[in-house]
């Protein structure tokens, strides 16, 4: 835990406001006309998922976490829990779904993640920016229907709905955007 | 286009210089510091200046007529934002025998004389005046007229939820209170002109009698503050009081200044910054997106 200055928080920081961590999302700089500076941040409490604005002077002291990046293997989850354990040390640990609203459509079991640790506890599960997933429920494409752009709906393993071109089918792996939720091409095997 | 305006209007443009020896006292302000050389003597400080005004009202003293300065500005330690550039430009001008409400009239006019001109513009066509207090009662629920003192306004705080720190003084607690709450919620569809600031914010404005308020409004465009004005303090004495009771700055001031002000007109004196302005005509959300080449923190 390291004091800084509430001006030199940036974007993707952990700090501690009123004894709970957050991840900074956003940063914005502020001067009141010809008055002293400001910062307003948007903050994600990484235990519940809820979103907090705040302001603060640039001048103000701010408790940065110093949190830790581990290479976790995602095993399984029983609905109120994730079950992640460290790839170096092999201890499993529990991640409450409440943090995983995001994060959960891209939970593979098995796969690997970084997830970012503090003292004991999980302040988040680093998604890649792209994932390529396997289509397991896809209606058939209607032909000659290109009223909804010749798009349909289909779900991947993880029960995440995506808008897809009409010619994606079952069993084929898709290229997803995870911060968008959104098809990018079809990858072929 | 605002050459245009204040052309019709009879201004007349001036041009004065970037770097001056000396600055008016403004503590929250940081400044550029640079040298000017001399091959055979000691070097002397020099700044850049953060607006015009310490040269535009030095010529006022002597020459009390209607002037519009385009002027490039400079303020230091303002860290690159959607909003923000440490070197901008602001259009600023002084108009005679005029109180603040005079230049808020004028100010709608070129609003106005720019949607006209420039069919285009996203300004919005309607404009709107809520005093500082209005602001407050409204978006933060309670009023300033009474809870003036500083204890008081930290304790509105408290309950708002907005953190203080113990070294607050009056205008800190304000400004907490006015960014966290009152300014995000300020009405976004209108040229807002929010009037009547506290007194108890130092500016070189004049007092409205008998009231805790100044004769000081600000510009908001899009929810983003683009412009400043004041009725201008004239009385010699007054200024000479602002410059030993504001803040400490790093820069030299000049302690004589409010000499000037023994010939100083009745007057109001307004600043917009154009890039801002400009985002506003073109309805962009960042100033990078109005300056060819934004400074980065890294230059």
């Amino acid at each position: 835990m390291g004091q800084i200055k509430a001006g030199a928080i940036e974007k993707g920081m952990f700090i501690l406001e009123k004894n709970t961590p957050y991840l900074v999302t956003e940063r914005e700089f502020v001067n009141p006309g010809k008055g002293s500076s400001f910062v307003r941040l948007k903050l994600k409490d990484q235990r519940s998922g809820a979103a907090l604005k705040i302001t603060h002077k640039s001048q103000d002291n701010i408790d940065e976490i110093d949190v830790e990046e581990q290479n976790c293997q995602y095993l399984y989850t029983d609905g109120e829990n994730y079950v992640f354990m460290n790839n170096e040390t092999y201890d499993q640990f529990e991640v409450p779904s409440t943090g995983l609203e995001d994060e959960k459509w891209f939970l593979i079991e098995g796969d690997s993640y970084r997830v970012v640790r503090w003292e004991e506890e999980t302040l988040g599960v680093k998604i890649p920016p792209k994932m390529d997933m396997e289509v397991t429920e896809a209606e058939e494409g209607v032909k000659g229907d290109t009223v909804q752009g010749a798009s349909k709906y289909v779900k991947v393993g993880t029960g995440l709905t995506v808008k897809v071109p009409i010619f994606i089918k079952q069993g084929e792996i898709i290229r997803i955007n995870t911060d968008t939720k959104e098809y990018q091409e079809r990858i072929n095997k | 286009m605002y050459k245009g305006f204040f052309n019709t209007k009879g201004y007349l443009e001036v041009e004065t210089p970037l770097l001056s020896s000396t600055l008016i006292p403004e503590s929250n302000l940081s400044i550029f510091e640079t040298e000017h050389t001399h091959p055979f003597k000691s070097n002397k400080k020099a700044y850049l200046v953060p607006s015009p005004e310490v040269w535009l009202k030095r010529f006022l003293s002597k020459n009390p007529i209607n002037i519009f300065e385009i002027s490039k500005c400079f303020r230091n330690s303002e860290q690159s934002g959607r909003q923000h550039n440490p070197e901008f430009t602001m259009v600023e001008f002084y108009s005679m025998d005029f109180t603040h409400l005079d230049t808020l009239n004028l100010t709608k006019e070129l609003l106005n004389y720019i949607n006209s001109n420039y069919p285009d513009s996203k300004l919005p066509n309607k404009h709107l005046e809520m005093s500082m207090d209005e602001a407050f009662i409204k978006f933060a629920g309670f009023s300033l007229e009474n809870n003036i003192s500083k204890e008081q306004l930290k304790i509105r705080a408290t309950e708002l939820g907005i953190f203080t720190e113990e070294s607050d003084d009056w205008e800190s607690t304000f400004n907490r209170i006015f960014i966290d709450i009152v300014e995000p919620n300020l009405p976004k569809d209108v040229n807002l002109f929010l009037t009547n600031f506290p007194s108890n914010i130092q500016t070189l404005a004049k007092q409205i009698q008998d009231t805790p308020w100044a004769q000081r409004w600000e510009l908001y465009i899009n929810g983003i503050e683009c412009g400043n004005c004041y009725t201008e303090e004239s009385n010699p004495k007054l200024i000479k009081n602002y410059f030993l009771n504001e803040g400490e700055v790093k820069h030299s001031v000049d302690m004589d200044y409010y000499k000037i002000f023994e010939t100083f007109p009745e007057c109001s004196g307004g600043a917009i910054g154009i890039d801002r302005l400009i985002m506003g005509i073109l309805g962009i959300e960042e100033i990078q997106g109005v300056i060819l080449f934004p400074h980065h923190d890294n230059i």
